[in-house]
């Protein structure tokens, strides 16, 4: 019976219901997506085969900040759906429903509703990734192979988190209905807000929220200086600068225009700025909370995207483009399609486990290698000559690691050509490729790699240091970092945005009774579309400015990572404004559809 | 002289076509003049909120005509509909009458900046009908800090501040204590007489009644009969709606 009661509660309201499945739906979509990411193994093991320990530990932490978030976002997406129900819940109360009775009947209501939000948003979750990760591989230029989205696993965790959240809210929504009083329920719009503010203290609490946020800012720039200290610092300082700037700043201008009646009173602009004041103040939290996160998802996917370090590392250490060491395979056809700028070739023997090098090669073409040093605490290499001659008989490493054998010969020797002509043994040559631009002949450079390497496997170590497998490599762990910087910062967004617009729908039924009284004294529709356009963007527009505020500035604090961090960082902020404005479009319209239309 | 309001047969029905239906107005009609005060009282349920949601352009009636000066509203397209009601209605109800989120003095002045009237001569106007209304002290309060009479009175002044042709009320004392329900039906009297005021007034109460000059009847969707003041006393009036009352619920 109560089963049944519950069920019809959800059938009674399904307009709204669907609002709420749908932003369940996108949790548990993107908590799925990213689970499965995060601990799909094939996943893992064939992209980042180097550092795997490294990369799972920040898939680890990314997977916590998505709990997280997910969990705060619950709790907004919570509230939205008791906003919905109090009302007939303290109805069946006034009928003389037990408390025990309701408890039960919103638990089981919370339940369900979660159950079948999560159900779908899994199911979902399987066609979503495997486009998504398909679509982001292919756009990127990434290296993601043997991805599988649909993994076990990653299911199971996803419903043990959200049932375990829906037992949670369950147990909260009950212990709450049944605990307030039944006319409290029946009027919940009628809440006084203290709306009285000393001035003075306004003040002094906006100027110490830009003067935290210029120290926040500062740390962040200042990682140098403060080295690991500077996350905290700018975290603390940070939050509780926008929290303060929130609750005073935006509230005194509001005032202020308040009391210019000139300004003031144009059309519907004295309720605008009416409810923006009401707003802000229950708002202070969630826009907090929203700018930051803003930041976060703003600057992951920034940085994801511009994290190209390894790669042009892997570049930078390494001076030969490509090498030949065996005449086994034919390389013809692809020496033929590279844009060659130099073809160096050594002779060398090796003799009883010692290698001997024609000298006449070496001097026709001076070996060269590249150093690492730090210029300015940055990771830098320049290009040095490799001194073969100042010890003869004892070379130096860097040298031996020239030749294929160099990794088991006992030492190396350098020898006149004469010499080298009389040692008994068969030559073997090396031959080191330069090319005009790596970039562009990389498809190539990495076929002559796998070719040799198929062709004589004994090799595969040498290969390791070559400037193909290096840059491979690099791609690889960057792809990985790419994928997941942008994976969070999508699902940051997402989260994020619906949090904002489950908060901003909770109001709906309160504000449906002032839309009335509005159009009872003579607003046309139009007018207070506009003006209910206008309240939400704001409050869409004003965390989203301060969280671009905080991404531009935080972008400094990786700049010892990434060389370029404010590079083509146009690509995100279009991502995110077409996201975010997709957002705002779809709950003003949720809006209009629960206050104005009905 | 043209009446202020012209009522022809109009009739309500809820429900659509196929549904359940139920008609609430059965073919009501009246008029009101000018400077007049009536009220029309009814039983809970006799559909006096009906009436006034169809005379305030908030619902249409099924058929039948409602003119306003002359004019019929029942033919306005929806946002005629509500500059209409913006420019020629003010309103009283009983409850949820003032924006919550809105000092005193902004919900008094929001009529008539929907209106586009500059900001120069909103300032006076408000001042003037907050002294009529004796509401000078609380303009810059919100709603939840005044008492439940001076919201009333805010009501009234919002209602009256941009001068329509006619003041409509449902029910206003219903949420108020008797003094400060008797207080704001005196204000009422008052602006009817001293400032010619054209009020009409729903009511199931007879107290409140008993302060219009003329009272409608209505029972079942139907105005049944109605009685005047006409010279004599409030007082007396009272009683004779008394005595109407009794002889009517048989
Ligand atoms: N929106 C509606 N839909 C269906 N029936 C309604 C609606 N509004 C009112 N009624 C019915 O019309 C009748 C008159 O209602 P109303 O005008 O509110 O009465 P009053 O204000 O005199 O108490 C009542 O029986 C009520 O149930
Ligand atoms: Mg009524």
């Amino acid at each position: 019976m109560l089963f049944k009661l519950a069920l019809t509660g959800i059938k009674s309201r399904f307009k709204d219901y669907f609002v709420l499945f749908s932003g369940l739906m996108a949790a548990s979509l993107s908590f799925y997506m990213f689970l499965d990411l995060a601990t799909n193994p094939q996943f893992l093991k064939s992209n980042v085969n180097l550092g795997y320990h490294y990369t799972s530990v920040i898939f680890g932490f990314g997977i916590v900040l998505l709990a997280i978030i997910t969990f705060i976002y619950m709790i907004y997406a919570n509230r939205f759906l008791l906003s919905m129900r109090q009302r007939d819940y303290g109805m069946f109360m006034m009928l003389g429903a037990r408390n025990s009775r309701i408890a039960l009947l919103i638990f089981l209501e919370t339940l369900i509703i979660g159950i079948i939000g999560t159900l779908a948003g899994v199911i979902l979750g399987f066609g979503v990734t495997w486009l998504v990760a398909k679509m982001i591989v292919k756009q990127l230029g990434l290296t993601i192979t043997n991805f599988n989205a649909i993994y076990l696993p990653a299911v199971l965790w996803t419903f043990v988190f959200f049932i375990c959240l829906f037992l949670l809210a369950g147990a909260w929504n009950s212990h709450k209905l049944a605990q307030s009083p039944v006319i409290k329920l029946l009027n919940e719009q009628q809440k006084p807000i203290s709306l009285k503010k000393h001035p003075v203290l306004t003040a002094i609490e906006a100027i110490l929220g830009l003067v935290l946020l210029a120290i926040g800012y500062w740390a962040m720039a200042a990682f140098q200086k403060l080295m690991l200290w500077s996350i905290p610092i700018a975290l603390v300082t940070i939050v509780v600068g926008s929290f303060f700037l929130f609750d005073s700043l935006l509230i005194s201008v509001i005032d202020w225009l308040r009391h210019r009646h000139q300004i003031l009173y144009h059309r519907l602009r004295p309720f605008t700025l009416g409810q923006l004041k009401f707003r802000l103040r229950d708002y202070t939290r969630i826009l907090t909370c929203v700018s930051i996160l803003f930041a976060l998802a703003l600057g992951a996917i920034t940085v994801g995207i511009n994290f190209n370090t390894l790669k042009e590392q892997a570049k930078a250490s390494t001076y030969y483009d490509g090498v030949i060491t065996t005449s086994k395979v034919d390389l013809h056809k692809e020496l033929s399609k590279l844009h060659l700028k130099k073809k160096i070739d050594y002779q060398y023997k090796v003799v009883s486990h010692q290698l001997y090098v024609n000298e006449q090669t070496l001097a026709a073409n001076p070996p060269k290698t590249q150093i690492f040093y730090l210029k300015n605490g940055v990771q830098s290499y320049r290009t040095a000559k490799i001194n073969y001659e100042s010890k003869k008989g004892q070379s130096s490493e860097e040298f031996k690691f020239l030749f294929p054998e160099g990794l088991v010969v006992t030492s190396s020797h350098v020898v006149p050509a004469a010499q080298f002509e009389r040692l008994k043994a068969p030559i073997k040559n090396v031959t080191y490729l330069q090319v005009h631009d790596f970039d562009q002949d990389y498809p190539v450079l990495k076929k002559i790699m796998l070719k040799q390497q198929r062709a004589d496997p004994s090799q595969t170590d040498f290969y390791t240091f070559t400037k193909p497998v290096v840059y491979q490599l690099g791609l690889n762990i960057e792809s990985g970092f790419t994928f997941m910087g942008i994976f969070l910062g999508l699902a940051f967004m997402m989260m994020l945005a619906s949090m904002l617009m489950f908060k901003v729908l909770s109001g709906a039924p309160s504000d449906k009774i002032r839309y009335q009284m509005l159009s009872k004294i003579g607003a046309r529709r139009s007018l207070l579309r506009r003006s209910m356009y206008q309240e939400i963007g704001l409050l869409f527009l004003l965390p989203g400015l301060l969280g671009v505020v905080h991404v531009l500035f935080g972008l400094q604090f990786f700049k010892s990572l990434i060389p370029q961090p404010y590079h083509e960082i146009w690509i995100p902020f279009l991502i995110f404004i077409l996201l975010y404005g997709g957002y705002y479009l779809i709950t003003i319209k949720l809006y209009d559809h629960l206050v104005i239309k009905s | 002289m043209n009446p202020v309001m012209n009522v022809e047969e109009i009739t309500k029905t809820y429900g659509k076509k196929g549904e359940k239906q139920y008609q609430a107005l059965k073919g009501v009609s009246f008029q009101v003049q000018r400077g007049e005060f009536v009220a029309v009282m009814g039983a809970s349920g006799s559909g006096k909120s009906t009436l006034l949601n169809i005379l305030s352009t908030l619902d249409r009636p099924t058929s039948g005509r409602v003119e306003i000066n002359r004019k019929d509203i029942t033919q306005l397209r929806k946002n005629q509909m509500a500059d209409f009601r913006g420019r020629e209605i003010g309103f009283i109800f009983q409850e949820f009458n003032l924006l919550d989120n809105l000092t005193a003095r902004e919900n008094i002045a929001l009529p008539l900046t929907l209106r586009g009237i500059s900001a120069k001569r909103i300032d006076p106007l408000v001042t003037q009908i907050a002294t009529k209304l004796d509401i000078m002290g609380i303009l810059d309060q919100y709603p939840v800090s005044i008492s439940g009479g001076q919201k009333q009175r805010v009501a009234a002044a919002r209602a009256l501040v941009h001068e329509p042709s006619i003041l409509l009320a449902d029910e206003p004392t219903g949420a108020l204590d008797s003094n400060s329900a008797r207080e704001l039906l005196q204000t009422m009297a008052k602006l009817n007489q001293d400032e010619h005021v054209c009020v009409l007034m729903v009511t199931h109460d007879p107290f409140s009644a008993s302060y219009a000059d003329r009272i409608l009847f209505i029972k079942d969707g139907k105005i049944s009969h109605q009685i005047v003041k006409g010279n004599q006393t409030r007082r007396f009036f009272y009683r004779e709606l008394l005595d109407a009352l009794g002889t009517t619920s048989d």
